[in-house]
C-alpha cells in the first residue's frame, strides 16, 4: 500500500489524461472579446446616459452601436465554432444553471434583443423620424441591455473555469475578475476612439486606467492561485505587455494635456489588441495544460480539493491520499 | 445462475432470449435502477475483446492503424470511435520482489465512468447529454450540435467530438442492449470476468468482497477507485457507476486521483466576476458624474 500512497510524478507514457477543449482559439477568443466589449460598452453607455442624458449623446450613441458587435459578429463566431453549426438553435432547448454556456446563450439572446432595440431606437431618433417615445424606449431598454451586458462581460471566465482544464479550473475567481476588468477596459478604449469632448475622453481614460489596474491585479492573483495549485506559470512578456503598455500610455496621456488625444487613441488601440490577445492566450494556455498529464495529474491531487467543510474535508483528503 | 447462456443458445430460436442478462450477468435489467461496470484490473489479461466487442456492437469505425511504440496499447486513448480502451503498463520488476514467471504487466480496460454527478451532463447546453432510466449517461445524437463543451468538462478525458459527424460520442453503456434486456457487449465478451456488469450497489458489494479477499492473500496494494469516498469519486462527483479495482497509484493508469465537479465552480466565479463588473460600473457612474 505504501507505493501507491503518493504520486511519484509518473504518468501513463506521458499521454494526455484529459481531452483539450475542441474550441478554435480565433473564433472563441474573438467571441469572448466581442461579448466583453459589447456588454461593457452597453453598460458604460447606460451609466453615462443615467449621469448626463442628452449632453453626452454622441458618446452614448457610440456605446450603443458598439454593443451590436456581440449580437452580430460575436454570435457568428460562436455558431461557426460549433461542429454541427446547422443545429445552433439547440442551444435554446434547455436552461441549465450548472452550465455557464447555457446561461451565456440565454444572456446573449436577451442582450441581443435589448441592445438591438436600444440601438435601433437611437438610430431612429438620430434621424428625427420618431416621436419622443422613441428616445424613452431606448432609455428603458438600455437597462436590461446593461444588466445582460454586465453578465456577458464576465461569464466567459466561468465558462472556462467550469471545466476540468487545469489552467482554467484553478484560480477561476481571479480569471472572472480579470475578464470583467478587461471587458470594461476594452469598452472604454473603444468608446474613447473618436471622442470629441475633452472631458468625456478624460473620463473614459480614467475608467480604462481603473479597469486595466484591476485587470493587472487580477492577473497577478490568478497566477499566484495557479502556482499554489502546483501549476508552474511563467508569464510571457506579451501577456504582461497587453495590460502594462495601454495602462502606461493612458496614464501618460492623462498627465500630458497637449498631445493627449492622439496618445490616448494609440493607448485605446493597444488596449483592444491586448484584450483580444489576452483571451486567445488564456484559451491557448488552458488547452496546453489539458494536453500535459504532468500538469493535469498535479492539479488532480487531494490538496487541491475544495475545502468546503473545513477540517472535516481535510480528513477525507487524507483518506483519498492513502489509497 | 445455475444454467449458462449456452443452455439456451440454440440456432432454432426465432427471437432474442428475454432478459438474457439474467443468464450472462445474473441481473435482470429494469428501468429506474442504477447499472454500471465493476472493472477488476487484477483479472484483466489484456485480450482487448472488450474493445472489439464494443466496436462491433456499436458500429464504430476503426482508428487509423498506428503503433504507439510504448506497449501493447496501440489504441492510445478513448475517443469518439473507441469507447473501451485497454491500457498496458509495463512495470520494472525486480527479481527479489516478483514471483518467477510472473508477468510484470498491469492491464486495465478503461471506459466512461458514468459519474453520479456527471460533469458532461451538467455542462451540456443543449440537453443532448442526459441520464437514462438505467442511471447511465448518453449523448442523444439527434440533438448534439457539437459545441464541444462536454470535452473539457470531463475530468477523465472520455468524451470526444468526432471529426466525421461533428457530434460528441462516448460509451452509452450499451443503452440499446439494456433496453433489450442484454448485458453490455464489453462485459459479455470479457473472458476473465474482469469487466462485470450489474446493479451498482451489488457491484460495490462484490468489489468490497474481492478487495477483502485480495488483502487476505497479501495483495495489499489493491484498492477501489470510484466507489463513494474513494479516489476518483472526490470533489462532489459522489461515486462513479463504472468503477475499478486497481493495484498501483491511479496516475499509473492515467486516472486522476482527486477529480472535482466543475459545476461547483460556476457560482463562485460568477459571483466574483459580477462583483467586479458592478464595482467598475459604479466607478464609471461616479467618474461620469464628476463636475469640472
Amino acid at each position: 500500500m505504501s507505493d501507491s500512497s503518493e504520486w511519484d510524478g509518473r504518468t501513463y507514457y506521458a499521454s494526455p489524461q484529459l481531452k483539450p477543449a475542441p474550441f478554435s482559439y480565433g473564433l472563441v477568443g474573438s467571441y469572448v472579446f466581442l461579448a466583453g466589449l459589447s456588454g461593457a460598452a452597453q453598460l458604460l453607455a447606460t451609466m453615462l446616459d443615467l449621469d448626463c442624458g442628452r449632453a453626452a449623446e454622441a458618446t452614448v450613441r457610440r456605446g450603443r452601436f458598439l454593443s451590436l458587435l456581440a449580437p452580430s459578429l460575436g454570435t457568428l463566431c460562436l455558431i461557426l465554432d460549433l461542429h454541427t453549426p446547422q443545429r445552433f438553435y439547440n442551444m435554446l432547448r434547455v436552461v441549465k444553471t450548472t452550465s455557464p454556456m447555457s446561461l451565456g446563450s440565454w444572456a446573449l439572446v436577451g442582450f441581443s434583443g435589448a441592445s438591438t432595440v436600444t440601438a435601433v431606437m437611437q438610430f431612429v431618433s438620430d434621424h428625427g423620424w420618431g416621436l419622443s417615445w422613441v428616445r424613452h424606449l431606448a432609455r428603458v431598454m438600455q437597462i436590461p441591455a446593461a444588466l445582460t451586458g454586465g453578465f456577458l462581460a464576465t461569464y466567459t471566465a466561468s465558462l472556462f473555469s467550469a471545466t476540468s482544464t487545469p489552467r482554467w479550473a484553478s484560480g477561476g475567481e481571479g480569471l472572472a475578475v480579470k475578464f470583467a476588468a478587461a471587458s470594461v477596459a476594452s469598452a472604454a478604449a473603444a468608446m474613447q476612439i473618436g471622442e470629441r469632448s475633452n472631458r468625456r475622453a478624460r473620463d473614459l481614460n480614467s475608467i480604462a486606467i481603473a479597469a486595466l489596474a484591476v485587470e493587472l491585479a487580477a492577473t497577478l492573483h490568478t497566477d499566484q492561485a495557479q502556482r499554489q495549485a502546483g501549476i508552474r506559470v511563467s508569464p510571457s512578456t506579451a501577456d504582461r505587455l497587453g495590460v502594462t503598455l495601454p495602462l502606461s500610455l493612458f496614464l501618460v496621456s492623462q498627465l500630458l494635456p497637449g498631445r493627449a488625444r492622439r496618445l490616448s487613441t494609440v493607448a485605446s488601440v493597444a488596449a483592444l489588441a491586448g484584450s483580444l490577445a489576452m483571451r486567445i492566450g488564456v484559451m491557448r494556455q488552458g488547452v496546453e495544460s489539458a494536453a500535459r498529464p504532468a500538469i493535469s495529474m498535479r492539479f488532480a491531487q487531494p490538496d487541491n480539493l475544495p475545502d468546503r467543510h473545513g477540517v472535516a474535508a481535510r480528513g477525507s483528503d487524507r483518506r483519498v491520499s492513502n489509497v | 445462475m445455475d444454467i449458462g447462456a449456452r443452455a439456451l443458445d440454440r440456432s432454432d430460436l426465432d427471437a432474442v432470449i428475454p432478459d438474457e442478462a439474467e443468464l450472462t450477468a445474473g441481473v435482470r435489467i429494469r428501468p429506474g435502477r442504477s447499472y454500471g461496470f465493476f472493472t477488476d484490473t487484477t483479472l484483466c489479461i489484456g485480450c482487448k475483446a472488450c474493445e472489439v466487442a464494443c466496436k462491433e456492437w456499436n458500429n464504430l469505425p476503426a482508428e487509423t492503424p498506428q503503433l504507439t511504440g510504448h506497449s501493447y496499447d496501440n489504441t492510445g486513448s478513448l475517443s469518439a470511435s473507441t469507447w473501451r480502451h485497454v491500457r498496458f503498463i509495463e512495470q520494472s520488476v525486480r527479481a527479489d520482489s516478483q514471483t518467477p514467471y510472473q508477468s510484470g504487466w498491469l492491464m486495465m480496460s478503461d471506459v466512461c465512468k458514468h459519474c453520479h454527478n456527471a460533469p458532461c451532463v451538467e455542462a451540456c447546453p443543449t440537453g443532448a447529454l442526459f441520464r437514462t432510466e438505467f442511471d447511465t449517461v448518453v449523448v442523444q445524437q439527434d440533438i448534439c450540435n457539437g459545441c464541444g463543451y462536454c470535452v473539457p468538462a470531463c475530468p477523465f478525458g472520455v468524451v470526444d467530438i468526432s471529426t466525421l459527424d461533428g457530434k460528441a460520442h462516448k460509451c452509452t453503456l450499451c443503452y440499446d442492449r439494456l433496453k433489450g434486456g442484454l448485458e453490455p457487449a464489453c462485459a459479455k465478451s470479457c473472458p476473465t470476468n474482469s469487466i462485470q456488469f450489474g446493479e451498482v450497489e451489488e457491484l460495490q458489494r462484490r468489489a468490497q468482497e474481492r478487495l477483502e479477499h485480495l488483502h487476505r492473500v497479501d495483495v495489499t496494494s489493491a484498492y477501489l477507485y470510484g466507489t463513494p469516498d474513494a479516489p476518483g469519486a472526490t470533489g462532489g462527483l459522489e461515486h462513479l457507476n463504472a468503477f475499478f479495482l486497481l493495484t498501483a497509484p491511479p496516475e499509473t493508469y492515467n486516472l486522476p486521483r482527486a477529480p472535482t465537479r466543475p459545476a461547483n465552480r460556476v457560482a463562485p466565479t460568477l459571483a466574483a466576476g459580477l462583483t467586479a463588473v458592478a464595482a467598475l460600473a459604479a466607478a464609471a457612474l461616479a467618474i461620469f458624474a464628476r463636475r469640472d
